[in-house]
C-alpha cells in the first residue's frame, strides 16, 4: 500500500457524509424543482421546467433584490462591528485571547430562533428598550417589524461568522510588521491602511463570504422581526415548502439561489487561490 | 412500498433509496417512473384498523402551541401513566407539511375543510365511537356534529372547537367602537398598528368578504381584485402575523385580525383586560370548527383514543373552554364558554351560526385552485 493510497482511505467517511447529507438532498431539491403536485400538495416528480420561468416572475425581482441588499448591508455592519473586535482581542487580548473567542461563541450555544425571539421582547413597543427610552423622557420608537430590525438581527445573528476568521487572520499577522510600519514613519492610520489591513484583507474576505451566504438565504429574521414589507428570499422559499404547499416551485427558487451564490463563492475561491500563490511566490 | 401504512408515494426511506440513485447516476427518471411517485392514493383499507381504546404507548400530539389546557393534559399522563410528547404547527399547510414529510402523530387537530381533505385522501382512522365513553358529549351536542359536512356521520373525527374569526382592538387607543366592518383594518388612526393574520385563508378570504365575493372563490378575476386591495392595505400595516397573543399584549398593535378564543387569551394576560375588544365585520366574517384526528400511520392509536375521551369529559372540556378560551361542543361543558361570553359577547360562536353560515366556511379546494390562492398570496407578501 503506498503512502497515497494510504491516506486516500480517510476520504471515505467524510466522502459517504457528503454524498448522503449534500449530493443526495442536492439531487432530490433538482428533482423535485421539475415536478408538479398531486391533491395533497406532495410533489410528483416530472418534466416541467416551467417552475424555473416562474422564479423570474417580475413580481419577485424585488424581492431577490431586497434580499441582496439586506444581506450586503449585514455584511456591512459585521465588518464595522466585527473587526474592531478581532483587532481588539487579538493584538490586547494577552492571556485572556481564548476567553474571549469562547464569549463571541457562547451565543451560539442558543438557538437562532430563540436568540432572534429575545430581539422581539426587547425590541417591541412596549418592550425592554422603549422602557428604557420611556424612563430617560424619551417618547417610544418604533424599532419592531421594520427593515431595520430585520438587519439589525441578521448582523447579530451571523456577527461571529466575520470576527472569527478576521481574528484568525490577525493571529497570524507578525505584529514586527506594524512596527516596522510604525518605524517607517506611517501614522496609525497609514500603518492600518498600508499594513494590517492588507495582510488580513483575505480573512476579511472570507468573514464577508461566511456572513453574506447565510444572510441571503435566511428566513427567520424578516418573519419574527419583520413587517409586511420586509419578505426576503428565504421567506419566499419557506412559504412554498410550507404554506403554500409548492415543493416544486420551492426547489426551483432554492436552484437559482444557490447558483447566484455560487458566482460569490467561486469569486472568493478564485481571489483566495491566488493569494496563496502570491505568498508561496 | 405496499408496507408503507400511510399507502404515501414518497417515504423517507424510498426517498433516500431513490435520491442516492440519483447521485449516483443511475437511470433516475425511469426510477423514479416505475416507482409512480405521487400516482398512488392511498386505499380505504388503511383506515379501517380496528383499534381499541387502550394504552399501546406513550401519546405524539400534534396542535396550535396554547390550544389545550396543559393541566388537563398533564392529569392525562397521571391517569393513564403515559407520557404525551407534544409538537406544534402555526397553521394548517404546516400541519400538511408535516404529515406529508412523514412524520408520524398518534393525534392531530385539523380544522374542518383539512379534515375533510385528509378524509378524502384515506388518511385518517376510522374512529369507532362504541371506544368512546364520553363521545355523546359532542355528538349529541347538535345534529350538526353528528353528520358534520366535512365528514359524513362523523366516521373519521370528533369535534374539538368551534371559532370565528374577527377583529380585535384596543379601546385606550381607537376608542370604543369600531365600524363594524372588515374596513376596520383599513384604519388611518391604527396606521403601522395593524396586523394582519399570516394565513392565507384568513387573509385572503378577509378581503374576499371585503369585496362583496364567495369567501371561497376561486375565480381568478375576483382573486385578482382581492390581491390589489390587501396590497393596498400594506401602507397602513405593522406585519403579517399569527403571534396574535403576543403582537397584542406586548403593545404592538392596535387592531388585529384575530380568532375569537385569541381575545380571550389576550384578556387573561394584562392587566387591563376591559380594553381589549373583538367584533364581528358586516360582510361576514369565516366560521369553522377543529377536529380531533388519528392518521391512518399513527404508532398509537389506543392511546389517541383514550385521550381523545378524555378531553371530552365535562369536567375536563370545561377546564380546557377555560383556558384556550374556544367553545368546545360538549354537553355539560359548554356552560363553561358561556360564562366567557356574558364577559365579551361579541366572542361567541355558536352551532346555528355554523349551521347557518354554509358560506362562510372554508372549503377544501382543489388543488389547481389552491394553488390560485397561494400563488395570489404569496403575490401579496412579496408585493
Amino acid at each position: 500500500v503506498t503512502a497515497s493510497r494510504f491516506w486516500a482511505r480517510f476520504l471515505l467517511p467524510g466522502g459517504l457524509w457528503l454524498l448522503l447529507l449534500f449530493a443526495v438532498p442536492l439531487g432530490l431539491t433538482v428533482a423535485v424543482s421539475f415536478g408538479t403536485t398531486n391533491e395533497l400538495g406532495l410533489p410528483i416528480y416530472g418534466w416541467h421546467p416551467e417552475n424555473y420561468k416562474h422564479v423570474f416572475d417580475p413580481l419577485f425581482v424585488p424581492v431577490l433584490w431586497r434580499s441582496v441588499l439586506y444581506a450586503a448591508l449585514t455584511t456591512l455592519f459585521c465588518l464595522l462591528l466585527g473587526y474592531p473586535v478581532a483587532y481588539t482581542i487579538a493584538r490586547f487580548g494577552g492571556r485572556w485571547k481564548n476567553v474571549l473567542i469562547v464569549a463571541v461563541v457562547l451565543p451560539f450555544f442558543v438557538n437562532y430562533l430563540v436568540r432572534t425571539y429575545a430581539w422581539v421582547t426587547i425590541l417591541s413597543d412596549d418592550g425592554l428598550l422603549n422602557h428604557i427610552l420611556g424612563s430617560i423622557g424619551l417618547s417610544s420608537v418604533r424599532f419592531l417589524n421594520t427593515p431595520f430590525a430585520v438587519i439589525g438581527g441578521l448582523t447579530y445573528g451571523y456577527l461571529a461568522f466575520m470576527i472569527l476568521p478576521v481574528y484568525a487572520a490577525l493571529d497570524r499577522m507578525d505584529p514586527a510588521l506594524i512596527e516596522a510600519g510604525k518605524d517607517l514613519y506611517g501614522t496609525p492610520s497609514r500603518t492600518f491602511w498600508h499594513v494590517t489591513w492588507p495582510t488580513t484583507f483575505q480573512g476579511v474576505l472570507g468573514g464577508c463570504v461566511l456572513v453574506f451566504l447565510p444572510a441571503v438565504g435566511d428566513f427567520v429574521s424578516a418573519q419574527l422581526l419583520g413587517g409586511p414589507n420586509t419578505f426576503m428570499v428565504g421567506n419566499l422559499i419557506q412559504q412554498q415548502f410550507y404554506e403554500g404547499q409548492n415543493w416544486p416551485f420551492g426547489s426551483a427558487l432554492t436552484i437559482v439561489m444557490m447558483a447566484f451564490l455560487m458566482v460569490w463563492m467561486v469569486f472568493y475561491l478564485r481571489s483566495a487561490a491566488q493569494a496563496a500563490r502570491e505568498a508561496a511566490a | 412500498m405496499s408496507n408503507d401504512p400511510w399507502g404515501r408515494p414518497i417515504t423517507r426511506r424510498s426517498l433516500i433509496q431513490r435520491g442516492a440513485g440519483l447521485a449516483l447516476g443511475a437511470s433516475a427518471v425511469g426510477g423514479l417512473a416505475a416507482c409512480g411517485v405521487g400516482s398512488q392514493k392511498a386505499s380505504t383499507q388503511a383506515t379501517e384498523k380496528v383499534v381499541k381504546a387502550q394504552v399501546d404507548g406513550n401519546l405524539v400530539y400534534f396542535n396550535y402551541s396554547e390550544y389545550i389546557d396543559p393541566g388537563v393534559l398533564k392529569a392525562f399522563e397521571k391517569h393513564y401513566n403515559v407520557k404525551v410528547t407534544q409538537a406544534y404547527y402555526d397553521g394548517m399547510a404546516g400541519m400538511m407539511s408535516k404529515l406529508n414529510s412523514g412524520n408520524v402523530y398518534d393525534v392531530i387537530f385539523p380544522s374542518a375543510e383539512y379534515l375533510d381533505r385528509l378524509r378524502k385522501a384515506n388518511r385518517l382512522l376510522k374512529i369507532d365511537h362504541s371506544q368512546l365513553k364520553n363521545v355523546n358529549q359532542a355528538l349529541e351536542f347538535s345534529p350538526y356534529f353528528a353528520n358534520p359536512w366535512y365528514d359524513p356521520g362523523a366516521a373519521h373525527s370528533v369535534p374539538y372547537t368551534m371559532y370565528t374569526t374577527g377583529i380585535g382592538w384596543r379601546s385606550d387607543k381607537i376608542g370604543e367602537t369600531l365600524t363594524g366592518s372588515w374596513a376596520d383594518l383599513w384604519n388611518e388612526k391604527a396606521k403601522g398598528k395593524i396586523f394582519v393574520l399570516d394565513d392565507y385563508q384568513e387573509a385572503l378570504g378577509m378581503g374576499n368578504l371585503r369585496n362583496g365575493f364567495d369567501l371561497n372563490t376561486t375565480d381568478s378575476g375576483q382573486l385578482s381584485k382581492t390581491k390589489q386591495l390587501l396590497i393596498g392595505q400594506k401602507p397602513l400595516l405593522r406585519g403579517y402575523s399569527t403571534d396574535t397573543v403576543t403582537n397584542m399584549t406586548n403593545g404592538s398593535a392596535w387592531i388585529h385580525h384575530i380568532w375569537n378564543g385569541d381575545i380571550v387569551n389576550v384578556r387573561n394576560q394584562v392587566k387591563n383586560p376591559e380594553v381589549f375588544k373583538f367584533e364581528t365585520a358586516k360582510e361576514g366574517i369565516p366560521i369553522g370548527s377543529d377536529t380531533f384526528a388519528i392518521p391512518t400511520n399513527a404508532a398509537h392509536p389506543g392511546t389517541a383514543l383514550l385521550f381523545i375521551d378524555w378531553m371530552l369529559q365535562p369536567e375536563n372540556a370545561a377546564k380546557n373552554i377555560e383556558y384556550i378560551g374556544y367553545p368546545m361542543p360538549n354537553k355539560d361543558g359548554y356552560s363553561a364558554f358561556s360564562a366567557l361570553v356574558k364577559e365579551e359577547p361579541s366572542i361567541n360562536v355558536t352551532v346555528e351560526q355554523l349551521q347557518a353560515a354554509n358560506k362562510y366556511q372554508f372549503r377544501d379546494l382543489p388543488q389547481a385552485d389552491l394553488q390560485l390562492w397561494n400563488d395570489t398570496w404569496t403575490a401579496v407578501k412579496a408585493a
